[in-house]
């Protein structure tokens, strides 16, 4: 369903690619958990999926089109990201408008629904991710995995065909990354489609189908969850899981 | 103080007050209004990079700060008739006075826009906003609001101010008390109660400035957070 075929990038002041040709793909209804040291390129990966960065190579197959990542117009960017949902590691909430009003905003401005359709549905997201009663909240009086939470909802509010999450629990404590968590399960049970960079190693264990271990810009391993932790084919993988 | 420098401050006060209803405050609110629109504008096209006008912006502000307001003033309402344009003097005391003030805004407005964290237009590109709907809905309100002690500020500043429109024969406070001094020969008095009633207004501004400030404010200072942190 979403595929990306040898991306390549490096930054502006450096000659090394911080992605060296990669190929990767997530089925419908897959949940794969992205795991790797720092600095290994997973967060990069997932920001040229959804051209927040631009890779210097490489083609995406997304919803049955295929584009090439470096000559891919604005419109298509556009088109592309209708239908991904993305959940940062900040959470990003529009601080200047409610929880209910996050989660609306992708719905009545691009997608121009009436607002009262809109507000039902932002109501049902936000109530899936627990938080119905905090509808009217500012960012600024959210604790943390209470935003994540929001974040969560406005990406879910938009029935994308896949949601990407950027380090979704890395900027919280251990205690609201569970409520993260169980949301993040939740989905996964329900047949969300999701990439997941995570350093939540139970995370990847517990729910993901499919790990892919990534370092120095390259995939090292990629294979379905359960054969991953128990007999891993690469021994740079095996010593990862044993470091963890 | 004598019966008759009582009679004069009492006799000219409505009148002041008249000039300051009828001409400072209007020119002051015209030229803010003017100056906040233009300056958003001037703000914009510079942090969205749009080539020529963005040169175009900062040769404008360039200008306007370089130059005192009063020969921009003169420029306007002495100037240009030469080249065909006439302009009353209230309204080249607004376009003069809004022109330059916008240049000063626009330079808040940029700064405060740059302060909006990058990831909530990361965001806002992800559920789909165009550029100009991020800027719009997401950026701007939170910018102005950034933005806005300095803006006011400006503001205060500029109801001073408007009593140079009185060298282009705008006939406002000032000039109505310049007016009874010469007539009475008490410039003491006539100028302290002209400074009394820049400063009412004034300070009906600043007591405005923390009601739009609280109004404006999306977290509600129960308890101003600041206040708490012990250092």
């Amino acid at each position: 369903m979403l595929e990306v075929i040898s991306v390549k990038k490096s930054f502006k002041d450096s000659t090394e690619h911080v992605l060296k040709g990669i190929d990767f793909k997530v089925d419908k209804g897959e949940v794969v958990a992205i795991i790797g040291p720092s600095g290994s390129g997973k967060t990069t990966l997932l920001r040229c999926i959804s051209f927040l960065e631009k890779a210097d190579e490489g083609q995406i197959r997304f919803a049955g089109h295929t584009y090439d990542m470096k000559t891919i117009s604005k419109a298509h960017i556009h088109e592309l990201r209708m239908n991904m949902g993305f959940v940062f590691q900040n959470f990003n909430l529009f601080r200047n408008k409610t929880a209910l009003e996050n989660v609306m905003e992708g719905l009545i401005i691009p997608r121009k629904m009436n607002k009262d359709e809109a507000k039902n549905i932002a109501l049902e997201m936000l109530h899936k991710v627990g938080l119905g009663d905090r509808a009217d909240y500012y960012p600024d009086n959210l604790s943390g995995g209470q935003q994540q939470r929001v974040a969560i909802a406005r990406a879910l509010a938009l029935n994308p065909e896949v949601i990407l999450f950027d380090e979704p629990t890395s900027a919280l404590d251990p205690e609201l990354t569970v409520e993260v968590l169980e949301v993040m399960k939740r989905l996964a049970t329900e047949g969300t489609t999701m990439v997941v960079v995570t350093h939540e190693m139970e995370f990847a264990k517990e729910v993901a189908n499919r790990v892919v271990f990534m370092e120095g810009g390259v995939i090292v391993e990629d294979a379905p969850a359960k054969v991953f932790f128990e007999s891993p084919k690469e021994a740079r993988s095996a010593d990862f899981i044993r470091k963890k | 103080m004598s019966e008759r420098l009582f009679e004069i401050l009492l006799t000219s006060f409505p009148q002041l007050l008249e000039a300051a209803v009828r001409v400072t405050i209007p020119v002051t609110l015209g030229a803010f209004l003017l100056s906040v629109v233009l300056g958003v504008l001037l703000a914009v096209v510079q942090v969205a990079d749009i080539k020529v006008l963005k040169q175009l912006s900062q040769i404008y502000i360039w200008i306007f700060r370089g130059t005192p307001v009063i020969v921009q003033l003169f420029i306007i309402f002495f100037g240009l008739p030469y080249v065909g344009i006439i302009i009353d003097a209230i309204p080249a005391a607004i376009i003069g006075f809004g022109l330059n003030l916008a240049a000063y805004n626009a330079e808040s407005i940029r700064a405060a826009i740059l302060s909006v964290p990058k990831g909530q237009t990361e965001a806002a590109y992800l559920v789909g906003l165009t550029y100009p709907q991020l800027m719009r809905r997401i950026v701007l309100p939170q910018a102005i609001r950034v933005a806005f002690p300095s803006l006011w500020n400006n503001l205060i500043s500029l109801v001073k101010d408007t009593s140079l429109a009185a060298s282009i024969t705008v006939a406002e406070m000032f000039t109505r008390a310049q007016q009874v001094a010469a007539r009475t020969y008490e410039p003491l008095a006539m100028y302290l109660e002209a400074a009394f009633i820049y400063l009412i207004i004034c300070t009906i501004l600043t007591w405005l400035q923390h009601v739009i400030e609280y109004k404006m404010a999306w977290e509600k200072p129960d308890g101003n957070r600041r206040k708490n942190i012990v250092c």
